[in-house]
């Protein structure tokens, strides 16, 4: 439990853009950096998650950690090994090791292939088992997620929006991975839906002892589902910590905000009507158009100042002393 | 010769009523009944909200009140919808034209409630006309300015020149609340508006909906899924369940209180506290497919208090402590 089995460290991938960049500062850059600078680690068994907003870069974490975007520089350690992504038996471990649910069940899986082929498409040399073997793993897996041995026969356009997410489950079960990125799971799903998956979520991450890392922007779920927390703006950590200090001490004005604009049953009224929304600033501290705290130390980009149970990267915690480039454990 | 009943006096203060509308959608093979005697009232000046999940039918209801049903496919079988005490439907009095300034709708996705083809300042020319038709050029574009700050929008120039697909998301919705808000509605409509938003965008939107209600508006019929945004916003609920309204009352009251399981399974549904706080209450199965509905009451299958009468028959909506409905055999 005590050492991390996947640390990822100062994460930066830009992609090429063409001509002028909007959003980020109004350069003419022919680059957008979508990460910049992002570390965290994972333990065993533990559910980490990922709050931000469009345009934040969760979806383009959750893809580099799988291995669908390749930086040429590594950036991943899993189990202590630094991760290329350039060498085939590396991509093959982050394979093993890493897998991924999408948002959008209809996207991914394939409409004209059967439900069971679909799961098997997550077994690992497949070519060693017998057809038995394989049939019993399937129905296995099929079991783990609750899903009705009925509909391994059928298509997935048969199968309703929880359903889809079930097999997408299975196929990433199947394989015995150790990590599940899970990249907006339930957002799709009408809510009756979402609470049965995330009690299945729950259940599987404690029979099978996996660890998640649960990218979403619903602060409800994220506040019920995760032991540690990080919130991601335009491409930066701006704080991470346990989920418990996250909520009740919310340090960075980013996520006090989100906090406070989040509705719940027990939500206050209190919402400031003049809070603007700038453009993330290219210059100085990401959020400062956008901060209802900016002050003159913001002109330049804050480090990270850790607090015990996690770090926040703004100017405001100075006085914290501790300063670190990244963040700390 | 048009028979004149326009001199019908509302009997009561309510502004909007739908009485026992039933809503067919018919197609070669077969024909799925998706509203089925929903009746429900919005009075003046109440925000009234009606949430359900997919398949509910909460979107067909809106759209036949606005009549923008797309018919056929859909068929209204049975009811009349009144508005501000003059019959809209089946028989519109004195062709009463109630768009516009009477009622007024705004859609989950507002990219295609504008016109992409105009630039934003030649759609809200457009709702000036419809709402204060007869003012001059100059005051008119008063009129959109005015209405693009109150919705806080800064820089007014940009947006006014800019076409639909230019601007973000938060920044459409936004458009079409200052289109609609020129137009003065008596009743707004609003179908999932921040679905699909950014959360500070969508407490923002809500807050400019709820702050205008007071200054514009006199009534909101909200249709949503999450019953924790309705919470937040609405005075009284309607739960709606395979076409069906299953529950309606006062707001507080439903949430702390819920009659039917199903408003209890949806309440449940939403996590509010920390992991620690155990296993989300909600029963298996999925939210009905209308073309086979179990026998009897449409939520049996999911229930967990389901008996057997629930297996045969449907329950009717019946009157509890005055202000309250629930159809359920349990209180029966």
């Amino acid at each position: 439990m005590t050492e991390p089995i996947l640390e990822v460290e100062n994460l930066t991938i830009q992609f090429r853009v063409k001509g002028k960049v909007i959003g980020h500062g109004g350069s003419r850059r022919k680059w957008k950096r979508v990460l910049n600078g992002v570390t965290f680690s994972i333990k065993e068994g533990e559910t980490f998650g990922i709050v931000g907003e469009t345009g934040s870069g969760k979806t383009t974490l959750a893809r580099t950690l799988v291995g669908i975007y390749r930086p040429k520089e590594s950036y991943v350690k899993l189990y202590g090994r630094r991760i290329d992504y350039t060498k085939k038996e590396d991509l093959l471990l982050l394979r093993k090791t890493i897998g991924i649910v999408f948002q959008d069940p209809v996207g991914s899986l394939n409409p004209r292939v059967t439900v069971s082929d679909i799961i098997s498409e997550g077994i690992i040399a497949k070519g060693k088992m017998s057809d038995e073997q394989r049939k019993e793993k399937i129905v296995e897996a099929a079991n783990l997620v609750e899903l009705p041995a009925s509909k391994l026969d059928s298509y997935p356009p048969e199968l309703s929006g929880g359903e889809k997410q079930r097999v997408s489950l299975a196929r990433t079960l199947i394989g015995g991975k150790k990590i599940l990125v899970l990249d907006e799971p339930t957002s799709s799903l009408d809510v009756s839906i979402q609470a049965q998956i995330l009690n299945l979520l729950t259940r599987l991450k404690r029979e099978l002892s996996i660890s998640y890392i649960f990218i979403t922007h619903d602060l409800n779920v994220i506040k019920y589902m995760t032991d540690r927390v990080a919130v991601l703006y335009y491409g930066e950590i701006l704080e991470q910590g346990s989920t418990e200090e996250i909520f009740e001490n919310p340090r960075h004005p980013y996520t006090s905000d989100l906090i406070e604009a989040n509705i719940s049953f027990s939500s206050s009224s209190e919402f400031s009507e003049e809070k603007v929304s700038g453009e993330p600033s290219g210059e100085g501290c990401i959020y400062k158009n956008s901060c209802s705290k900016r002050f003159s130390a913001c002109e330049k980009t804050p480090p990270y100042f850790s607090y015990g149970k996690g770090a926040v990267k703004c100017w405001l915690y100075d006085y914290m002393g501790e300063r670190k480039a990244g963040i700390g454990r | 010769m048009a028979i004149q009943i326009s001199s019908r006096v509302p009997l009561n203060s309510s502004l909007l009523e739908v009485r026992g509308l039933s809503v067919n959608f018919e197609t070669i093979d077969r024909s799925v009944e998706v509203l089925k005697d929903v009746s429900i009232t919005i009075g003046k000046e109440e925000v009234v909200g009606i949430v359900g999940e997919s398949g509910s039918g909460k979107s067909t209801l809106a759209q036949a009140i606005v009549g923008v049903l797309d018919i056929p496919p859909a068929r209204i079988t049975k009811g009349t919808i009144l508005f501000d005490g003059k019959e809209i439907y089946p028989q519109r009095d004195n062709n009463y034209n109630f768009r516009g300034k009477g009622i007024n709708m705004i859609f989950q996705e507002p990219l295609t409630s504008l016109n992409p083809v105009y630039s934003v300042h030649d759609q809200m020319e457009e709702a000036v006309n419809i709402g204060s038709p007869t003012k001059d050029k100059k005051e008119k574009e008063e009129i959109i300015r005015k209405s693009l700050n109150e919705v806080m929008i800064r820089d007014v120039d940009t947006v006014l020149s800019a076409y639909p697909h230019q601007l973000s998301g938060g920044m459409r919705q936004r458009v079409s609340i200052a289109m609609v808000l020129v137009q003065k509605p008596n009743l707004l409509i609003l179908d999932e508006p921040t679905t699909g938003l950014d959360l500070i965008i969508q407490r923002k939107i809500i807050n400019l909906i709820m702050n205008l209600k007071r200054e514009v508006f006199s009534s909101i019929l909200l249709i949503t899924h999450d019953l924790a945004v309705a919470a937040n916003m609405c005075d009284r609920i309607y739960v709606m369940y395979a076409g069906r309204t299953v529950e309606s009352g006062k707001m507080a009251d439903v949430l702390h209180s819920p009659l039917h399981p199903y408003t209890a399974m949806l309440r449940n549904s939403i996590p509010e506290g920390y992991s620690s706080s155990g296993e989300l209450k909600v029963s298996s199965g999925s939210p009905p497919d209308l073309r086979h509905l179990p026998k009897g009451c449409a939520f049996n299958t999911r229930c967990p208090k389901a008996m057997d009468i629930c297996k045969e028959k449907v329950p009717e909506l019946k009157v509890r402590d005055g202000s309250r409905e629930v159809a359920c055999w349990l209180y029966d």
